[in-house]
Formats: structure tokens, sequence, C-alpha cells
């Protein structure tokens, strides 16, 4: 009658996120992530909601929280490994990049556009930006790209080098 | 948490205390960190406004692991049914518990209850108001406790010296469970400041302990506070009345942590007498999870384990030093009972289980905001956005917006 510490999580599982996360994460850090998914997610319900992710006071202060929990609510726990897999110190300059470029396209269309800028802007910056010095920064960001229908991936890329994302990771606690 | 810095105490104070909040501590922790690593070399406005690689990471951060969710977690039993004649004992275990010891120990609950009422409501309305109608009745709540604590079983042992009735004396422990009254009450009757419960868990509160001179609130309602701190305060001085028992955390903890300790009780000038209650989790882990589970459910758990294994230590009275300032003096007090319960001291305020830290602070966000667009400020143009609308070479798609924008700040100027 063995029963499973893990709660649930099977070897084929653990493989299945490993592959899926492109190596981010090792074993250790997807048991503690499943494990941390599961305290999370009151009520056993395969998904974390808004307000659950909101309960974490120092996300709840965070500017771009309500960015990020549309993201992050309603995923069931292989995409929340795979959304965090940006931050782990495995992850490559690239995915690293795409995270962020994913975080500035608001609508999903692949291109970070004036509209798509003018609402990071305004998460990120609150009142004290007025509203025209947001329209100007944005103005003034796409003459700097060069691109006035809006930016790329690649100019993402070329604007944000390695050394500006070296600090982007989490350490996940594991039991060792 | 921007990496490496601690949410300073000011912040997580509960009181109405909005200018704590502002004060420097915030700026400190918060915003320097955040100016601290904008601050770079010349970099360009595109650099600036894309790098928010730091915001990003102190969210995934919180998702990946926070002190405060920390404190209410329980740890998951370690099983002993691990080979083929553990596992048959462990099963017949499970079997008399739950089919022999849980309806015994029901009887025996239910039937005390019964006792209890009988003469508790004969003596309450019967005897005129008196020193010796409250040490009836205070006898008579410590059976029924006693009852309880017999209920589970119940292998609490108690260190130092038993409290005694005074004036201008008040008891403080750490919070687990609302067993933790219970367990206390079965060796000396408290008075306590709790949340009014609904059910027949209220109904005790109202009917029965309200005789004790508890005193009840609701701990949402900001109103509710000041009242019950008077009367906390009426109830201390008076030597007549039965020891107060306070909970400073203001929510259960799963004995594992401690959260902070609320002013409340050391605000009176009051000598405070600390308890420390450990919970020995070799049977089952007491810690109440009010979001899981309803008191009744927690009641059954316990019942229908094989003991409820405590210990409760009376420490040191303290008095506030001259020194000392009210929230010194509590973390002071927090520092002793988190020593001898073996509890790691976090700086979150309990009631954040209840409330949106973003919501209720969110001059908090704004602060950071402000950090990050003063960075971008520097690359406008002085006197904001307004001259250089004009002067720019616009690409063609935001030539419009910009002339509508000259135009309305134009007008604005003129008027």
């Amino acid at each position: 009658m063995g029963q499973a510490i893990s709660g649930g999580l099977t070897q084929r599982d653990v493989d299945e996120v490993i592959s899926i996360c492109k190596g981010a994460w090792n074993q250790y850090e997807i048991e503690s992530l499943y494990k941390r998914f599961r305290s999370l997610d009151r009520g056993r319900k395969g998904y974390i909601s808004a307000e659950e992710l909101m309960s974490i006071p120092e996300l709840s202060i965070n500017p771009l929280a309500q960015r990020l929990v549309r993201s992050f609510e309603s995923v069931n726990f292989v995409d929340f490994a795979r959304l965090l897999a940006a931050f782990s110190d495995r992850a490559s300059y690239e995915e690293k990049v795409r995270f962020i470029f994913r975080v500035y396209d608001v609508d999903g269309d692949g291109l970070v556009t004036h509209d798509d800028m003018q609402i990071m802007l305004r998460q990120l910056a609150g009142s004290s930006l007025s509203d025209d010095d947001i329209a100007w920064v944005v103005r003034k960001a796409l003459q700097e790209a060069g691109s006035p229908q809006g930016l790329s991936l690649e100019a993402f890329k070329a604007t944000l080098h390695a050394e500006d994302l070296a600090g982007m990771t989490v350490t996940v606690p594991t039991e060792l | 948490m921007p990496a490496g810095h601690q949410l300073p105490d000011s912040l997580t104070t509960a009181e109405d205390g909005d200018a704590d909040v502002d004060g420097l501590e915030i700026e400190k922790a918060y915003v320097e960190a955040e100016a601290e690593r904008l601050q770079s070399q010349q970099k360009s406005l595109l650099a600036v406004m894309l790098n928010i690689n730091s915001v990003l990471t102190d969210a995934a951060a919180a998702m990946v692991d926070d002190s405060f969710l920390k404190c209410f977690t329980s740890a998951a039993p370690d099983p002993w049914n691990w080979n083929f004649y553990l596992a048959p004992i462990w099963l017949l275990g499970m079997l008399f518990r739950h089919l022999v010891l849980f309806p015994l120990r029901l009887t025996l609950l239910l039937t005390s209850h019964l006792l209890f009422f009988m003469v508790f409501f004969t003596v309450k309305l019967g005897m005129p108001s008196s020193a010796l109608k409250l040490r009836v009745e205070q006898r008579l709540i410590r059976f029924l406790c006693g009852m309880y604590v017999a209920s589970w079983t119940g292998v609490i042992k108690f260190h130092g010296p038993k409290p005694v009735p005074e004036g201008g004396h008040v008891w403080v422990a750490n919070h687990t469970s609302m067993i933790d009254y219970i367990i206390l009450s079965s060796y000396t009757a408290f008075a306590v400041i709790m949340q009014l419960h609904p059910g027949w868990v209220g109904f005790l509160q109202t009917t029965v302990l309200d005789s004790l001179g508890c005193l009840w609130f609701n701990r949402t309602q900001a109103k509710d506070r000041s009242l019950v701190a008077q009367r906390m305060a009426d109830h201390v001085a008076d030597p007549n009345t039965t020891p107060l028992l306070i909970f400073p955390e203001g929510t259960c903890v799963n004995n594992e942590y401690c959260v902070m300790f609320k002013r409340g009780a050391f605000d009176m000038g009051a000598t405070v007498h600390p308890v420390a209650i450990k919970y020995n989790k070799i049977f089952v882990d007491a810690f109440w999870n009010s979001k899981r589970l309803s008191f009744t459910q927690h009641l059954v758990r316990l019942m229908s384990s094989w003991a409820v294994v405590c210990d409760v230590y009376f420490l040191e009275p303290q008095s506030r030093r001259e020194d000392e300032s009210v929230d010194e003096f509590a973390a002071r007090v927090q520092a002793m009972i988190a020593k001898q319960a073996k509890l790691r001291v976090v700086p979150w305020d309990g009631y954040l289980k209840y409330y949106n830290l973003g919501e209720k602070h969110p001059g908090l966000i704004e602060k950071r905001r402000k950090v990050f667009a003063d960075q971008l400020k520097t690359f406008l143009p002085a006197g904001g956005a307004v001259g250089s609308s004009k002067q720019e070479a616009a690409p063609a798609a935001a030539a419009a917006a910009a002339a509508a924008a000259a135009g309305k700040k134009g007008s604005k100027k003129a008027n």
C-alpha cells in the first residue's frame, strides 16, 4: 500500500513537463512547482483562479499583476510550468525575450502596436505619466525602432541584450 | 519582492495608520530598489521602456513561492503503513478509531453538553449576579472544556505557574485553532476576544461564554475594532473579571510560523503574560484551516484521531519598558513565544488572509510605478509632452494624434 508522497505526479508526467519546458526545470523543481500549484489551487479544480493568484500578497502589489493574472488564470499545471520556464536559470535568452514580448503584446497579434504599448505603459507607470506623456513616449519608441506599425520580436531582441536579462531568474525552492 | 528586500513592518500593520504606510521605510525598500536597478548609463528610451524584467521577475518569484501562504499550509502526514504487516495494523487502527472511539467520544461530548446546559442555565437564570455566580459559571465552563479535551483524548501538559485573575493583567497566546481556547479554559477559565461564528458555535459563544465577559467582533469591520478596544480596556482594569486571553495574530496559523502580533493587547498599559502553545503533530495536525474546513469538520477530525498532544507554556509576565514603543513590546513578546514554541516569525499581517494587499494599499503599487515613470520622464522634453509635439518630425500614422494633442494643449494653454 504505497502512498504517493508527491500527490499524484507520475514519472511520465514529469518527463512530459521536462520536454515541454525544453529542460528549463529539472525533476525536483517540477515536484516543487506541482506542490505549489496544488496549494494555490483550492478545491482541486486543476487550475488556479484569478482570486487565488491575487491572494498572494507580493503578487497583488505588483504593477503588472492584472496583466499576468490574465495569462496565468485557468491554466493547468503543464502550462503553469511552461509559462514560468522563462524564469529558470537554464532558460535561453531567446525564451526570456519572447516572454517579455508576449507580455507586451496585449492583443497577441505578434506585433507590439501603439495600442499595446499604451495599455502596458499605463500599467507600468500608473498615474505618474499623463495621457499625453504616454502618447509621446509611444511615438518616440516607434520612431526609434524605425517601424511605425509596431515592434516585432526582432526589435525586442535588438534592444534587450543578454546582460539586461541576466537578473530574470527565480529559484524554485526544492527540498534538497 | 524586489530581490533581497524585506517588506518593512510598517507596511503590514493592519491599523488605520495610513501614515505608517507612507513612511520612509517604504520609500527605501521598494522605491530605491527599483531606482537602483533602473539607474544606468545612457540608455535609449526603447531600452528603458522594454526592459520590464525586474517587475516580471518579482511577479514570477511571488508565484513560485511566498512566505505568507506558507504560514497556512499543513505538511502532509507521514504514513507508517509501509509494509505487509504494518498496513493491516494501520487499517485496524483506522477502523477502531472511526467505528469505536469516535461514537464513544461523540456520546460523551453530547451527554456532557446536556448536563452542562441543564446546570448552567439553572445557575444563569436562577442565581442573582454575584462573585459566587461567576465562579460557579467559570467552574462549569471549565468542566465543559475538560470534556472537549477528553473527547479527543487530549494529552495536554501545562508548564509554568497557573494563571490567577488580577486587574491590569492580560494573557496573549499564539493561535492555531479555536481549540486553543478550549485547551486553556479546561485548565483555568479565560475570557476571550474572538470572531463571532455562525451556527452552533455562535450559539455557544453568545449564550454561554458571554457570562465570562467575552468580547465578540467582526474582523472586517473597522468600527468594531475601536469599540472592542474600549471594552477590552475596561475588562482588563477590573480585578473581578475573568482573565482575558487575546490572540494577537488575529488568525489561525499552522503552528510552524508566527505572523505579526497586533498591538491592541500591548497598548493597554497592562502586564502581559505570554502563553506559548505547541502541538505535537504525531497523531493529528491541530491546525484549523478555516478556509478548507468548518469547525465541526475540524472537531470530527480531531475526535477520530488517536489523541491530541499539546504543550502549553505559561511564560514570565512582561511589562512595557520605558524606552520601548508598543510595537517593539509586541515584537519582544512575540519573540519569546516563538522561541518557546519553536515558531518562525514572519512580518506579515494575518489579516492578509482576508483582504487583497494591492487593493487595500494601492499607494504601494503607485510608488513602484512612479519609479518607472521617472525613468521614462528623463526622455521627455522639458515641460512635458507639450512643446515637443510641434517640433517633432512625427511618422505619418502618429501625425494626426500629434496635431490633436498639440491642438488640445494649445487651447488649454490659452485659457
